[in-house]
């Protein structure tokens, strides 16, 4: 008896009708049961926990439970949104019924993700519930958190944090702000510190791309993405090296694979055969921590073979005659393959590929940035780039996939402590332009500061704070050593020498977490650490923040669009938004006014909450340098709401189109309006899609290198050569930045309206609050604000100008480290004393390699993001990867005795134990081990469990790999070295 | 009448199992329950490929055969779904199903394993289109609403087609075109049938 | 995350042993711009192709031996390799915990043969076996079982001429203990016998009788009294075989009894002992052999049996045994039934109450009414306190 039953039609469709009629009767006689009662009743064998969980989710959902922000006229709205969970930015339309948050729908207009997603996008709704986040502030008393009230939680916190500002000054105090903020509630946390009166803030991006940011930003101009996701389609070879874009940018390959049928060669090169690996059309496996040789023997072969592009190199580029050399000198095939394990042939297939099939495109990530010479190695990409003349040009570029939703935003108008938003730096003139687009005095805020040093010493970085706190005073650059530490949106177990961490937690005064998923950096607070640590006085509280979805505000994706989030549902539980919190603090702290002078309030829960949009306008006030200004809320709005009229392939509107709603004209502007999108809104510019393209006039989003260096180099010009220029610009040759004796120079200075001309007055492009000057150049005469220079193949400030090659301070290869010997020790480097030398030399005489003999590295999985409390809360996820564990070769599992699945003991040389699962698998080689560095809530065996808020632990726990990563730090930038450290691996 | 069916593009599969949250979030499936799943053959070695699975709505249907109590049917546009009413848990779909497809909330002893659950192609149960009690026991309807499955639609790479089987066999076959590699991606003798020295006879794979 | 697979060979992408691929080929064999290109590829526009001088990969020595990573290198996309291990079964990773989804990494199930069944997917080779033998067969047996104890009753009726009204009730045939056992165990086999039928066959006479829906709920009722009355009929059985073996062994008379079926449908039975040749038979095949297994597949199917992994194909097998021995078990069953009730005068108020009459027991089991009588079997052998406290009553009925 075959059923059939109609789709379109509401009601079930004949089956025998004597059959059906009956059926029927009985159903309406038995209530049928529910799937709910029946899982209740049957749930035995299921995760005890979840299933209860999530029934009383589908209640929630059904019932707006009276906790719920009740619309309660039944209304379902559509919020469009932005996933949180990583840079590639995808579109998600929530459908929202009474206030609860019932529904997904991917968007298909969105040119970058299509209606695509990768499982964390896919199950993003989870938020809605939030079922294991912290609901209201908490308290650690005696060992235990427990509930207080908001009042009590601000009230005392602020009074601890005076107490420290009068005891210690205010520099004893370490902020670490987030990327996954939004770029207002970034910017504003970079303000609040300003404000507090110091410049000891970080966040992700320090441990993340900070060497790109550096290497890249010193290279040619601006430290991003130079292309886009959706460029990859014009690529015709792609080298991913050290990026697995399939896990960790999984809808990026959307591009890419659509590139791939189109002809693209792929080339991977990792450690680890990754999903990314898998679809590539030439894996390369190499050590970890050798991208230099590698890369440099790429090149290697583009020079022996004069594949590098003379032209471009002559034009645009300085200092390739000395990388030549250097090259040619240092790398010859038989170096590259003793320092890499990479054989000639392939590396010269590499190079040919690259080199026949221009555009060709690299793309990195975390494999590159996370070495103690992570600022050499990004550099050595950009050469390789810049040689084949792939800078600047559509399918070629320097792709640097970023990480957090909202790490490119934060980086760019986020707490740093080297800069102000926008790259400004920290020094006198930079304070003094902020302090009129904030309208603070300029000596009221300089008064803050402990003193004007102070005020323009950069501050400590998030990788290194827990030496503020343990290292020796008198060893430390500034002079209190750290007291308090706020962990506003980042997790702890992200962080390296994790154990050491636990030590500076206990020895804190103050720790203050703000987090929508508190847990991991609670849970560590609270456990029992070493006799004597703990400091007495110490107190630590939990605030709950609301997620993105319960706010709203704007979020930069990695290739430099700006995208407007709506708000979707109210901030559950008892939770209040960053912004809010940040404003909070300030009026308790007596600098609230001063904080949000140039913002209106609106009303959240009753309470005052700064306007997202207003931030944004400051942000666009001020942001002249990288191009935050033309991105206007309006502009973002209608951007999110004609998401249909963009190009897939090139992000520019397709045709005349106009917001039906507001009239705005969207006609030429890129998708998104990525940074930099020069000048005020009225200036419409459109944003650029590809940086440094000469093919496209400055007015449609082209450009050229930045004069960033000066005009010459002993002798040597450093500003473009004749005849290079963007399109349609009146000078045709190089020039320096935009400022007002130039344009009075070049006789445009009447071009500027009376009121322009008073503000541009002493001004430059950067500086002018009009706007003006950018106008008359780029718009009157087709001249890029920022000057017409030359990209930098050697980058003399740097520790090694030309990249060199340094073996890891933990390497399994004693022979190396001998022939290529890391950097000298540094003494005062963001404030803290820094080993280099000493500490490999140490390594070597103790021979750790003999001890841990396989080499460690770290990375992520596809369903876990960061510190992965927060998406391992989320059970539709936590489900597909329920254990921490290590990738061992079959090869070196066999000869540990080490089967799949068994308990394994990773032991590295700080002292940690992790108790993980092995993964007996291919992936990684012989001498390798790869762990993902999402799981805390074990503890070198032992569960953290009790130790958690209660309600507040995530579904899956697992040991964290950074308790065994081990120190070492770039030499320009602090990042931490996690991508290369050293182990040893036995059955436990 | 469309016939749907899933075609799932392994050169295109990363494993990024958004097919499966996609699921469970559109139907709120509980811990446990996966109506799709991502296998990787070859992991780890060149010639890895991930192939996404949930139910292939079977033309003859194995499940439906074996079925103690008929629950099965089967929709016209050729979607295999069940009645959990009906449905008594014995788990003889499951033996029968090549792929693995019907899941249980359930694995107790006593053979207690609670009403079969198992991929609608996002096409509900018998009860009213859209109504309350079908979203309970089967999650949404999707199709009705005329959309296509949750987890096809979010497939980060558009890898995983779902539709009427027309349709997307053309998609299919388009990318493998374009892949332009005809020839060269099957062999001469595959694609076009010539037999040459050296080949075995016609036993091509 | 689980079980990964390493294809023999995995590690490289090389064509395998001896064959280099691109050595054989004469540069007029290239396609233009090819020349350089990677060996062994030769995509080409089909209408500059000569089929007859042309070779392809698939030429090559060793092509049908290449894994996925090889064929891929020679063959951009042709997954044949991979395609064939995962016909054949072949597990790949699954991030799903092997605790939780043992087969996750099984695309498709592993090829076997059932007898009865092609050559197939395990699953519908399970499918073939149940659905083409087990189930017709089976149900043709119990029919066949039914209809001819039926006729048998309708042609000869009751057997045996001794009645309950025969004599007083003085031999203790069953203990109180051995019809507790039995009665457990009979209750236990009506409710498994009769939800096992529903659940085999009951989709064909009784769902278009009842509708979906109440037959569902039916038969959802009877699978759950099902699962959960096995280990109970597991329990009394061991008990029952226990009580009733030393009885049932092979006893001088009883290859005569069969032989000539106990003289049972001419004239007068023949003698046996306190069991005859064919409760034996039944004993042995019905309750002990047949019993035995099909608690044994039984308590597979309800996931009993510790630190056994419940796969799909033990779950095949153990039910293709378990429903087999179960039709057979049933059919037999049907015999001891019908003879324990309406086939043979007598025999059920033994059971019921304990206690036959004489002539009854010379009737039926003349050497053990010579045993009895004899002394050397006791007529009374529970306690008396027993007999005291109840079955007096109904001592005589
Ligand atoms: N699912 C998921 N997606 C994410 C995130 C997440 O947590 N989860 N986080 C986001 C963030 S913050 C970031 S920064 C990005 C990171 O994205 P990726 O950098 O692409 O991810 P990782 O896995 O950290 O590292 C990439 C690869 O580097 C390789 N590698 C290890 N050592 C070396 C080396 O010495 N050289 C080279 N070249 N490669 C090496 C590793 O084997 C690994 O495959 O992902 C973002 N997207
Ligand atoms: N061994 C090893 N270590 C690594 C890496 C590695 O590859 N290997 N990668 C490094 C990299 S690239 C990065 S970026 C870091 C990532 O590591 P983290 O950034 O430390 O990890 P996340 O878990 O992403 O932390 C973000 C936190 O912000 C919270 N959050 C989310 N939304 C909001 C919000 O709106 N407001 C507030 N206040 N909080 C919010 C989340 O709950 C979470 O606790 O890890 C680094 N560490
Ligand atoms: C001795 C009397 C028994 C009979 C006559 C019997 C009969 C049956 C029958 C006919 C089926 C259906 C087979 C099919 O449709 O393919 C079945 C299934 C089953 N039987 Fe039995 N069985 C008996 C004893 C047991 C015992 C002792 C157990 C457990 C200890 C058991 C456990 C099961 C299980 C688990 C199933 C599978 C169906 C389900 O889980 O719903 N059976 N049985
Ligand atoms: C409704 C079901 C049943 C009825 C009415 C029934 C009836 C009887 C009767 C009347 C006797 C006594 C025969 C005699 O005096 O020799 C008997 C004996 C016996 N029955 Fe049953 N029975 C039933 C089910 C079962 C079942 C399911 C089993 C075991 C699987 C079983 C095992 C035995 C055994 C072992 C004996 C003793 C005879 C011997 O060992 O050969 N019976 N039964
Ligand atoms: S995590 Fe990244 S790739 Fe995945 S859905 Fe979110 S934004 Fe898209
Ligand atoms: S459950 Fe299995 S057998 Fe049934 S239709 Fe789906 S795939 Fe086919
Ligand atoms: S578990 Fe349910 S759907 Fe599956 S065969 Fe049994 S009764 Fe039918
Ligand atoms: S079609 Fe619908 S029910 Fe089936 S796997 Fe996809 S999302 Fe789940
Ligand atoms: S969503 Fe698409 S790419 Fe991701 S696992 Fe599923 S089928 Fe594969
Ligand atoms: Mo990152």
């Amino acid at each position: 008896m075959l059923l059939t039953k109609k789709t379109g039609g509401t009601q079930v469709a004949a089956r025998s009708p004597f059959v059906h009629s009956l059926q029927r009767g009985l159903a309406a006689a038995l209530p049928t049961m529910d799937r709910r009662a029946f899982l209740r009743r049957s749930g035995l064998g299921v995760g005890v926990g979840i299933a209860a969980s999530s029934l009383t989710l589908v209640k929630k959902a059904k019932a707006a439970d009276g906790k719920g922000p009740a619309v309660g006229d039944g209304r379902v709205e559509v919020k469009r949104t932005v996933c949180t969970h990583c840079s590639v930015g995808c579109a998600i339309d929530a459908v929202v019924e009474n206030g609860l948050w019932v529904r997904q729908e991917p968007v298909f207009d969105s040119p970058i993700n299509l209606g695509a997603h990768c499982c964390k996008g896919a199950a993003i709704r989870e938020h809605g519930h939030g079922e294991f986040r912290l609901r209201y502030p908490m308290k650690l008393v005696n060992g235990k958190y427990q509930r207080i009230s908001w009042d009590q939680a601000l009230d005392e916190i602020t009074a601890r944090l005076q107490d420290l500002r009068k005891a210690s000054g205010p520099e004893s105090v370490f902020w670490i702000g987030s990327s996954k903020h939004s770029n207002e509630q970034s910017y504003l946390m970079r303000k609040f510190v300003s404000l507090w009166g110091s410049n000891n803030c970080d966040h992700q991006a320090r441990i993340c791309h900070s060497t790109t940011v550096a290497g890249v930003a010193n290279t040619w101009g601006y430290g991003a993405m130079t292309n886009s996701y959706n460029d990859l389609q014009n690529s015709k070879a792609a080298l991913y090296i050290g990026s697995n874009a399939a896990e960790a940018h999984p809808v990026s390959m959307l591009h890419m694979l659509h590139a791939k049928e189109n002809g693209t060669k792929l080339m991977v090169a990792d450690p680890r055969f990754t999903r990314t690996a898998a679809k590539a059309d030439q894996y390369i496996r190499f050590r970890s921590g050798s991208d230099i040789p590698f890369l440099f023997g790429v090149l290697y072969h583009v020079f022996k073979n004069g594949w590098e592009d003379k032209k471009y190199l002559n034009d645009r580029v300085y200092g390739m005659d000395k990388v030549r050399e250097d090259v040619l000198a240092k790398w010859t095939p038989d170096k590259v393959q003793e320092a890499c394990g990479v054989p000639e042939a392939e590396v010269f297939k590499v190079a040919q590929t690259m080199a026949m099939n221009r555009p060709s495109t690299i793309v990195w990530c975390m494999g590159q940035t996370q070495h103690s010479i992570g600022n050499a190695m990004v550099r050595a990409s950009c050469i390789l780039q810049l040689a084949l003349g792939n800078i600047g040009v559509a399918g070629g570029g320097a792709n640097i996939f970023r990480g957090h939703d909202n790490v490119q935003g934060a980086t760019d108008v986020g707490p740093n402590p080297d800069s102000l938003p926008g790259y400004y730096g920290i020094a006198e003139g930079a304070w003094r332009h902020y302090a009129k687009v904030w309208n603070v005095d300029y000596d009221w805020i300089k008064g803050r500061f402990q003193n004007a040093t102070m005020m323009t010493k950069p501050g400590m970085t998030v990788s290194r704070w827990i030496d503020g706190v343990l290292e020796k005073n008198e060893l430390l650059d500034q002079d209190p050593n750290l007291r308090g530490v706020f962990y506003w949106g980042h997790a702890p177990n992200s962080q390296t020498r994790g154990l050491e961490m636990k030590r500076a937690m206990d020895k804190l005064d103050l720790l203050v977490v703000v987090d929508p998923y508190p847990s991991a950096t609670a849970a560590m607070a609270a456990m029992p650490g070493q006799e004597g640590d703990l400091n007495p006085n110490r107190a630590v509280y939990l605030l709950p923040a609301a997620t993105q979805f319960e706010t709203s505000g704007s979020c930069t994706a990695s290739n430099r669009s700006l995208q407007w989030r709506e708000k979707v549902i109210e901030p559950l539980w008892e939770s209040r938004s960053d912004h809010m919190i940040m404003y909070q603090l300030a009026q308790k702290l007596g600098f609230g006014a001063e904080l949000t002078k140039n913002y209106k309030m609106q009303k959240v829960k009753g309470m005052d909450e700064p306007v997202p949009e207003d931030i944004l306008r400051e942000i666009n006030k001020s942001n002249w340098t990288i191009g935050y200004t033309g991105q206007s809320p309006e502009r973002l709005k209608a951007h999110m709401k004609n998401m249909a009229a963009f190009d897939v392939k090139t992000l520019k509107c397709k045709g005349n189109v106009k917001d039906k709603d507001t009239g705005y004209d969207l006609t030429g502007d890129y998708f998104g309006l990525p940074w930099p999108c020069y000048g005020t809104p009225e200036l419409k510019h459109p944003g650029s899609p590809n940086l440094y393209d000469t093919t496209k006039h400055v007015m449609d989003g082209g450009g050229c290198f930045r004069a960033n260096f000066g005009v010459e180099k002993d002798g040597v010009n450093l500003l473009a050569e004749d005849g290079s220029f963007p399109v349609g610009c009146e000078i045709q040759t190089g020039y320096p930045e935009v400022d007002h004796v130039l344009v009075k120079k070049l006789g445009w200075w009447e071009e500027l309206t009376p009121e322009e001309r008073s503000a541009a007055e002493g001004k430059n492009w950067k500086t002018d609050l009009s706007g003006g000057l950018i106008r008359v150049a780029m718009k009157n005469h087709g001249v890029h604000c920022f000057g017409n220079a030359k990209a930098r193949a050697v980058v003399w400030n740097f520790p090694d100008p030309i990249p060199q090659h340094r073996e890891p301070i933990y390497s399994t290869r004693p022979d190396l480290v001998a022939k290529y010997p890391t950097h000298d020790d540094k003494k005062a480097f963001w404030r803290t004393p820094t080993l280099y030398k000493t500490l490999q030399q140490k390594n070597l005489t103790d021979k750790v390699a003999e001890k841990f003999p396989l080499i460690l590295t770290s990375g992520r999985l596809t369903e876990y993001e960061g510190g992965g409390e927060e998406t391992r809360s989320n059970p539709w996820l936590a489900e597909l990867q329920q254990e921490a564990f290590v990738e061992i070769n079959p090869q070196t599992a066999a000869a540990k005795g080490i089967k799949q699945g068994d308990r394994v003991w990773l032991r590295t040389p700080t002292g940690a134990q992790l108790n993980v699962q092995a993964l007996v698998t291919e992936r990684v080689g012989p001498d390798t081990c790869w762990m993902p560095f999402h799981f805390s809530g074990r503890w070198q065996g032992n569960d953290m469990l009790a130790y958690y808020p209660n309600g507040a632990a995530p579904v899956v726990r697992g040991e964290a790999v950074n308790t065994a990563t081990t120190y070492g730090y770039d030499s320009v930038t602090m990042m931490q070295e996690t991508k290369t450290t050293i182990c040893n691996i036995e059955r436990a | 009448m469309a016939r749907m069916k899933f075609i799932c593009d392994s050169e295109r599969c990363i494993e990024c199992n958004s097919c499966v949250t996609a699921c469970k979030n559109e139907h709120e499936v509980p811990w446990g329950v996966n109506r799709r799943r991502v296998v990787t053959l070859n992991d780890g070695v060149p010639g890895e490929r991930s192939v996404s699975v949930a139910c292939m709505h079977c033309s003859d249907a194995p499940c439906m055969a074996v079925c103690p109590v008929n629950c099965f049917y089967r929709t016209e546009e050729g979607v295999v779904l069940h009645d959990k009413d009906t449905c008594i848990g014995c788990g003889y779909c499951s033996y029968a199903c090549p792929f693995g497809a019907p899941q249980f909330p359930a694995a107790g002893t006593f053979g207690v394993r609670g009403k079969m659950d198992k991929c609608t192609f996002c096409a509900g149960g018998p009860e009213a289109n859209g109504s309350q009690a079908e979203f309970e026991k089967y999650g949404r309807n999707r199709l009705a609403e005329g959309k296509l499955p949750a987890c096809a639609e979010m497939c980060s790479t558009k890898a995983l087609l779902g539709g009427d089987g027309d349709v997307i066999a053309d998609i299919f076959r388009n990318r493998v075109l374009k892949r332009g590699k005809g020839a060269e991606v099957w062999g001469w003798g595959t694609a076009y049938g010539s037999k040459q020295a050296g080949q075995p006879g016609g036993a091509k794979s | 995350q689980s079980q990964s697979s390493t294809p023999a060979g995995g590690g490289s992408t090389a064509t395998p042993t001896g064959a280099a691929p691109g050595a054989k080929l004469a540069p007029e064999d290239l396609p233009p711009g090819q020349q350089q290109g990677v060996p062994g590829i030769q995509g080409q526009n089909i209408f500059e192709v000569k089929p007859e001088v042309k070779r392809d990969a698939s030429s090559e020595p060793g092509y049908l031996q290449q894994n996925n990573g090889q064929r891929n290198a020679v063959q951009p996309g042709n997954n044949a390799p991979m395609w064939r291990g995962v016909q054949a079964g072949r597990e790949g990773y699954s991030s799903l915990p092997k605790s939780q989804a043992p087969e996750a990494g099984v695309l498709i199930q592993e090829p076997v043969q059932y007898p009865g069944s092609r050559m197939t997917t395990a699953g519908q080779a399970w499918r073939e076996v149940r659905n083409n033998w087990i189930i017709p067969y089976g149900g043709a047996l119990l029919l066949i079982a039914v209809l001819g104890l039926g006729i048998f009753y309708f042609v000869k009726g009751p057997l045996g001429h001794a009645t309950v009204d025969s004599g007083p009730m003085r031999i203790e045939r069953f203990t109180p203990f051995e019809r507790a056992a039995h009665w457990v165990n009979a209750i236990a086999f009506v409710v498994l016998g009769l939800s096992g039928i529903v659940m085999a066959f009951g989709k064909f006479f009784l769902l278009p009788v009842m509708g979906l829906t109440l037959f569902g709920y039916f038969t959802y009722l009877l699978k759950n009294l099902h699962n959960f009355f096995g280990p109970l009929f597991a329990v009394s059985l061991v008990i029952v075989i226990v009580a009733f073996i030393r009885d049932n062994f092979p006893q001088k008379g009883d290859l005569r009894w069969l032989l000539r079926l106990g003289g049972m449908l001419g004239g007068n039975e023949m003698p046996s002992h306190r069991f005859n040749a064919m409760e034996k038979v039944i004993f042995w095949v019905g309750t002990l052999l047949l019993g035995v297994i099909v608690v044994g597949s039984g308590l597979v199917m309800d996931k009993l049996i510790p630190s056994l992994l419940y796969d799909r194909q033990t779950m095949q097998v153990t039910n293709m045994i378990h429903a087999t021995a179960a039709a057979l078990m049933l059919a037999i069953m049907f015999l001891h039934i019908y003879v324990g009730t309406v086939g043979f005068r007598g025999a059920y108020t033994g059971m019921r109450h304990g206690y036959v009459n004489e002539p009854w027991a010379k009737e039926h089991h003349a050497y053990w009414y010579e045993d009895i009588r004899a002394g050397k079997v006791p007529a009374q052998r529970s306690k008396p306190a027993e007999v005291a406290g109840g079955t007096q009553a109904v001592h005589t009925v």
